[in-house]
């Protein structure tokens, strides 16, 4: 309905007095106009089957009446009469409540208000529950006054101001202009200027008070020692004995002067806190911790880190509901690759990182290039350690150096001890409480590895230390023991062998030649030719220890701190360490040789492994070479075992790289030599059994960690036991080759009853120059060869396949005569034996299962569920579509109504004019007639006038 | 003698070459050959600069036609000086060639090889200069059976002048004569074994060069103008060569057939020798080649390489001859046993064995078991064999999928108390290797050659659809050992990890292993 505002509520109000009124009325059965069903529909209630059209038009004429026909009768007239009193408008009141009802609201009227424009100006604000009065405590003088200063609020605009310039008053200009010319808008910034003047005034007025204030406060700081000393030193006058005793005290000044500068004076930049013993134990414990982690992370194939990787650990989030059917949702989001204009790709930088440039060369991290790398970082405690020493030291290396080595493995091992201990006490303490307790169990677990280490060291090194600590005090007669119970439990001829070594290195003890070594160390590097040379010169001729501490004065003279080209120095030194120790191994006839050659490099190795971390990629070249160089000396002649100048790099390789890594730059291709070694040579005499040994416990050394399999170094451990057992033709067991059925069969056999015999359980150095196998040494073959079984057994005691790989060597055992062995090692066996029967009894043979690879789900689609089914159609569409259709078709039925609204204005605003129209020519006809009446009147006047004339 | 006067030598070779270029460009000097030919009588180990001599000198004189002897039919014999001297020339020629052929037996192995050569030399350069003049193609047969007789030794091996006479086995014609006159040396009742060592191997390198069979060469004809077969003897201006690959096929057949009637089987050398004659070379030239199943059969009982070989004839016959022979697959099953690894063939046994197993149509029992006893195998086998054994493996388990259940059981798995494979099972069928899993390979997952663990994981991963198709076997290569060795050294690495702990002496940190065992410092 097209309406004027003004009149809507007027119709309203007709309508209703109209239905008021109407209500009672009966209906005329005439006027009543019935609309005809043609389909009944059950449940639907019709609004429209009977209508009064009489009726119902009169009321939309009747509306329109009141409203259109109002309206066209203003129209073009410019000037309106409204009604606004109180209740005018209102016609169900009488005259007497109208006026009531405007008193009441002149009483009610806008309350007597000082400032209309403040409307919160009575309320009073609240802070946690008190009022800011209350809570204010002015604790800030400066910043309180800052705005009731002068009474103002809101920056100062008084009552005048704002009633003038806000609220649109600005446009009447009630106060008089002078000029003229000052417009609203200028007055504002005239305002807002003088109001900031103001501000700035203000504040440096404060600031001046402020300055003013304490510059006050330092000078009476400054005068109060004059005010108080004034009063003393006017009481000091009166005596000259004070006078006396102020001489000496201003002499003294001097001294409390200088007591308390070095009270006072800074003892040294603060820096991380000196740390607690404990404290340092405990970070290193982690140190070793975490690079065990990093070592059992290499120890994985690649392609299981990545597995472990793309596994996560936990899943993400189960919910309840999870059916457990394991569906993976890849929730990658796609990406679009996309450049930018510089051509760089516009994807996520995480994303980059995946799918990283393929031609991209991985950067050569070597670990080399500065001392402060990680690596030596990692190895810095051990080097701060000699270093310190060194510096403390440096006037009394010579007495030192010979118990540095042991000094240091003592205070290694004692801070691990300390550590232990102290991580224990310190549990105990806490075992009161569950999750302390828990926690400990943890932990234990955690470093039982390292500790277990550890002690084996220290059981090792233990009888060495107490001897050290003896010989430090004793001087030089405890020196026999050096080696401790080793050397008592061998037998008698070898001591002979060392105590000339030991007197050796008593008489050597005092040495000048300590001065000859220092010059030869100075010049050391003179020559490129000559170091090796040199090196030779300086070592030989000396006892190991006093190689150890020869070398060790060398590479500290050549530290890599103290000169650029140091480091190139010492890793040329290392090529010729190696040189050396190849020598020494070289040609090793008799015990006592080989012996000295393994002492001696039992004192090298650590500075091996010092030049290795100085300068990682050139020693590891160094070893690399001598290791293809050995090869290929091996290769020229398979079948025969390499001399111990081979063997011991395969041992040095095993004290300075990994070898539990998956794959390493040295221990990998050493381990494949020495299997290579164990698969191809021929093993059928003293020299190659017994070197074949050395192999083998090597070869355990170097997988005790990963415990990996290395088949040659079984199949060697079964061609000894086949060699040692009583095989017969008839019934054999098979062996691999290198071994072969009824080849040097019983070789090791032994014949004769040795159960009496005193045995080692150890392989000794001597077996090494052995020429004619003889019965000690078929028994200590088998024992070592059971021992070294039992190891390698013990890898595989989750596999499936550790029964068939150790089946023949079970049978062959069983092929031994034991009661010819000393009781002591048939027993062992025996124990092996049925240990490994045990196991086999008890071992499990699960198929192999590949593991169940999760499915992935397809993507799915929003659910299409409808809260209620209905099945028209547009109940189908969704919420927003049908709430637009509702809205199109009730804008269409509005629409509609509209025009025919319109419409009907039009009929009717016609039907008010034709009415209009017809009578204003009623009127004109009437005045027309009326003229001809009195025309013709006029006219029947004259005529009668005529006719009376 | 000649390693203590190295320069006596020289004096020696020098003076000859002296002799021989006078002898050569005047005829004032004829005695210098006489002189050079009684050298042979001293008693010397090392006969090269003589042997040069007499090949520099006849070649030339053959060259020159200075030995041909204008006989003249029905005319008695010349008697002019000139004639006179060409027959000396001649007499010279031969007792010249005879002491070369001596010296093949004689001294020491450079100077027997270069005999070798000088007389073949010689008869390359007869055959191109023939003695009698004439116009058809010439081939001194006469002089190659010589060579032969003298190869033929009934003591000595020859193998190394035999290995060093390929050179010219290589030629056509050397090929088809030699074959000619090898059968009519092969007669006899019952050779010594060296005899027929060294006849086997006579006949092995006579054949190195593929005779085409008429199958083939007809394709070969088209491209026959393109390839210049060497021809020894031939020479532009005579008429070329007819190769007759007919007949070179026929003369093989009876060279073996000859071979056959010995005893062949009696020592275990020439048995392989001729086992890898007949499978090698023999095999697509022989007209009747099942008459060899015999042979073959009775060598696969033999074991070892020979077993290998005879397998490999088996398998030519079965596969090309319409053999059937019953138990094959339990024989190649049989011949899986650590004792393998010793023999030379093993690269050859896994080709087979790949090309055996790779029918479609062989019982899963009988893979299953093949590739269990494999696997047991590949766990003590070196390091290169291992990856051989195991790529073997993944292509059975990719060619037979019902294997799959052997590295996935699909049912719930029913914990089993022992492996239910019988290795001692000679029958590959009835091994139970179906209800077996392959834990062998999962240990050897384990393994210390990081590219063994891989072959191992992929075995274990051979059920998964694979995009690549079974590749065949790769045996590894004869130093293969070495090269991954070195391959090894050359990998780069990012970084170089070291030991975290410092050693203090001999004693590794963690986990010493060796002064547990030894005692090496007392």
């Amino acid at each position: 309905m097209v309406k004027n505002k003004r009149n809507a509520g007027l119709a309203d109000r007709v309508n209703l007095k109209r239905k008021t009124e109407g209500v009672n009325k009966k209906l005329n059965p005439f006027e009543v106009h019935i609309n005809k069903e043609k389909i009944k529909i059950l449940g639907r209630k019709s609004k429209h089957d009977r209508g009064l059209p009489g009726v119902s038009r009169a009321k939309a004429i009747q509306k329109r009446k009141e409203t259109l026909g109002k309206e066209m009768k203003l129209m073009n007239k410019s000037n309106a009469f409204i009604d606004k009193r109180i209740g005018e408008n209102n016609n169900q009141l009488s005259a007497e409540e109208r006026i009531i009802a405007r008193y009441a609201a002149e009483r009610a009227g806008p309350q007597s208000k000082k400032n209309i424009y403040n409307l919160a100006d009575d309320e009073i604000w609240t802070h946690r529950g008190q009022t800011l009065e209350q809570i204010e405590k002015f604790d800030d003088p400066r910043s309180s006054d800052e705005e009731d200063e002068d009474g103002k609020k809101f920056g100062g605009l008084d009552d005048d101001f704002v009633s003038e310039g806000h609220f649109g008053g600005g446009t009447l200009p009630k106060t008089e202009f002078k000029d003229g010319t000052k417009s609203h808008k200028d007055l504002v910034e005239q305002l807002i200027a003088e109001s900031k003047k103001r501000k700035a005034e203000k504040q440096e007025e404060k600031e001046k008070i402020l300055d003013l204030t304490e510059k006050l406060d330092s000078e009476w700081k400054d005068l109060q020692p004059v005010v108080f000393k004034k009063a003393r030193v006017e009481e000091k006058k009166e005596s000259i004995i004070d006078k006396l005793l102020s001489q000496a005290e201003k002499k003294n000044e001097d001294y409390d002067k200088m007591m308390r500068e070095l009270k006072f004076e800074k003892r040294g930049t603060p820096s991380d806190g000196l740390k607690s013993s404990e404290k340092e134990a405990k970070e290193e414990k982690e140190r070793l911790e975490k690079l065990e982690k990093e070592r059992d992370m290499r120890m994985l194939d690649d392609g299981e880190t990545l597995l472990s990787k793309s596994k996560p650990s936990t899943p993400k989030h189960r919910s309840a509901d999870d059916l457990d059917d394991n569906f993976e949702l890849d929730d990658e989001q796609q990406f679009m690759l996309a450049y930018d204009k510089d051509g760089k790709p516009l994807v996520p930088e995480k994303v980059l990182k995946d799918y990283s440039v393929p031609n991209a060369k991985p950067k050569f991290n070597d670990g080399i290039s500065d001392t402060s790398s990680d690596d030596e970082a990692s190895n810095s405690d051990q080097d701060d350690e000699e270093n310190d020493n060194d510096g403390e030291d440096s006037r009394e290396v010579d007495m030192e150096q010979k118990k540095e080595s042991s000094d240091e493995s003592e205070t290694n091992s004692e801070g691990s001890t300390n550590e232990k201990e102290k991580v224990k006490s310190k549990f105990d303490k806490d075992l009161e409480s569950q999750y302390q307790k828990y926690k400990n169990d943890m932990e234990n677990k955690i470093s039982e590895r390292l500790d277990s280490d550890i002690k084996q060291n220290n059981q090792q090194r233990s009888d060495d230390k107490t001897n050290d600590k003896v010989c430090s005090s004793d001087d030089s007669e405890n020196d026999e023991d050096d080696d401790g119970e080793s050397i008592k439990s061998v037998n008698n001829d070898d001591t002979d062998d060392f105590k000339d070594l030991k007197e050796s290195e008593e008489e050597s003890d005092n040495d000048t030649d300590e001065e000859v070594d220092k010059q030869k160390i100075s010049s050391f590097f003179e020559f490129e030719l000559a170091e090796g040379d040199n090196l030779k010169e300086l070592l030989t001729g000396k006892t190991p220890s006093q190689q150890s501490a020869a070398l060790q004065r060398l590479i500290k003279s050549y530290d890599p701190g103290l000169a650029e080209n140091n480091k190139e120095l010492l890793s040329r030194l290392f090529a010729h360490m190696l040189q050396y120790i190849n020598d020494i191994f070289t040609d090793l006839k008799d015990e006592g040789e080989i012996i000295k050659a393994f002492l001696i490099f039992d004192k090298l190795a650590p500075y091996f492994y010092d030049l290795a971390q100085t300068n990682k990629v050139s020693t590891k070249k160094y070893i690399v070479e001598l290791l293809k160089e050995k090869h290929n000396i091996y290769v020229k002649r398979k079948k025969r075992v390499p001399d111990l100048d081979t063997l011991i790099f395969f041992k040095l390789v095993s004290l300075l790289y990994p070898t539990s890594d998956y794959r390493h730059p040295v221990t990998t291709p050493s381990l494949m030599f020495m299997s290579e070694i164990l698969a191809h040579c021929k093993f059928n005499c003293p020299y190659s059994i017994s070197r074949g040994l050395f192999i083998t416990s090597l070869v355990l050394e170097y997988t005790v960690l990963s415990k990996r399999l290395v088949p040659t170094a079984v199949n060697f451990i079964r061609g000894i036991l086949y060699l040692c057992a009583n095989v017969s033709i008839l019934n054999p067991i098979e062996v691999v080759p290198p071994f072969r059925l009824h080849r040097d069969a019983k070789l090791l056999n032994l014949e004769e009853d040795c159960s009496k015999m005193e045995v080692l359980n150890k392989m000794a150095a001597k077996d090494l120059a052995l020429n004619e196998i003889d019965n000690d040494f078929k028994i200590r073959c088998l024992n070592t060869s059971v021992d070294i079984l039992k190891e390698f057994f013990d890898y595989f005691n989750e596999l499936e396949a550790q029964k068939c790989l150790f089946d023949p060597h079970v049978a062959l055992m069983g092929r031994i005569d034991l009661d010819l062995y000393p009781k002591k090692v048939a027993s062992k066996i025996a124990g092996t034996i049925k240990y490994m029967k045990e196991i086999f009894e008890v071992k499990t043979f699960t198929p192999l299962t590949s593991e169940k690879k999760q499915i992935k789900m397809l993507r799915l689609y929003e659910p299409d569920i409808k809260e209620v089914f209905t099945s028209s159609k547009s109940s189908k569409s969704s919420s927003e579509n049908a709430e637009r259709a509702w809205l199109q078709t009730k804008y269409k039925k509005e629409m509609k109504g509209a025009l025919r609204e319109i419409r009907r204005d039009k009929a009717y605003i016609a039907s008010v004019k034709i009415k209009q129209k017809l009578q204003s020519d009623k009127v004109r006809k009437d005045k027309v007639k009326q003229i001809y009446k009195e025309a013709s009147i006029q006219q029947g006047e004259l005529n009668k006038l005529k006719r009376m004339k | 003698m000649a390693a203590v006067h190295p320069n006596l030598i020289k004096m020696v070779s020098a003076q000859l070459r002296n002799k021989a270029n006078e002898f050569l460009n005047s005829r004032k000097h004829a005695n210098n050959l006489a002189d050079i030919l009684q050298m042979f009588e001293a008693s010397t180990d090392n006969y090269t600069p003589l042997l040069l001599t007499i090949e520099v000198i006849f070649t030339e004189l053959l060259r020159r036609g200075d030995l041909i002897e204008e006989i003249v039919p029905l005319k008695p014999i010349e008697q002019s000086p000139e004639a006179e001297y060409t027959r000396w020339l001649r007499e010279c020629y031969e007792t010249a060639l005879n002491q070369a052929l001596e010296c093949i037996k004689r001294g020491r192995m450079n100077s027997r090889l270069q005999a070798l050569v000088t007389v073949s030399k010689l008869l390359q350069a007869e055959g191109k200069n023939p003695l009698e003049s004439s116009t058809g193609f010439y081939f001194p047969s006469g002089r190659l059976k010589n060579i032969f007789t003298v190869l033929l030794d009934s003591e000595q091996s020859m193998s190394a002048p035999i290995a060093r006479f390929q050179e010219f086995t290589e030629y056509r014609d050397v090929q088809q004569y030699g074959l000619k006159v090898l059968s009519s040396l092969a007669y006899r009742k019952s050779p010594s074994p060296i005899f027929m060592q060294n006849y086997l191997e006579l006949l092995d390198k006579l054949l190195v060069t593929e005779i085409p069979t008429e199958a083939k060469s007809k394709n070969r004809n088209r491209n026959h103008d393109e390839k210049e077969e060497k021809i020894l003897c031939g020479s532009d201006d005579k008429a070329p060569f007819p190769y007759n690959p007919g007949v070179c096929r026929r003369y093989a057949n009876r060279c073996w057939s000859f071979a056959c009637q010995w005893a062949l089987c009696s020592d275990a050398r020439t048995h392989r020798r001729a086992l890898l004659l007949l499978v090698e070379r023999l095999m697509p030239l022989l007209t009747r080649p099942h008459l060899a199943t015999d042979m073959l059969c009775d060598s696969l009982d033999a074991g070892g390489s020979i077993s290998i070989l005879a397998l490999q004839g088996v398998l030519e016959l079965v596969r090309h001859h319409n053999v059937s022979y019953p138990d094959m697959y339990d024989r190649l099953y049989a011949l899986f046993e650590p004792e393998m690894f010793h023999t030379r063939c093993k690269r050859r046994l896994l080709h087979l064995a790949d090309v055996f197993l790779s029918s479609t149509h062989l019982p899963e029992s009988l893979v299953a078991a093949f590739a269990k006893r494999l696997s047991r195998l590949a766990l003590v086998a070196d390091d290169a064999d291992a990856a051989a054994l195991l790529q073997l493996v993944a292509n059975l388990l990719q060619r037979h999928p019902p294997l799959k259940r052997m590295i996935c059981h699909e049912d719930t798995p029913a914990i089993m108390s022992s492996d239910p494979y019988v290795m001692e099972e000679t029958s590959a069928r009835s091994a139970r290797a179906l209800g077996s899993s392959l834990w062998e390979v999962s240990a050897l997952r384990r393994h210390h050659r990081p590219h063994v663990a891989r072959a191992a994981a992929h075995v274990l991963h051979a059920h998964r659809p694979a995009p690549a198709a079974p590749t065949a076997a790769a045996p590894p290569a004869a130093h293969a050992d070495d090269a991954l060795f070195d391959a090894e050294l050359k990998k780069r690495f990012k970084t170089i990890e070291m030991n975290f702990i410092r050693p203090q002496g001999m004693n590794a940190p963690s986990g010493e292993r060796l002064l547990q065992f030894w005692e090496l410092m007392a």
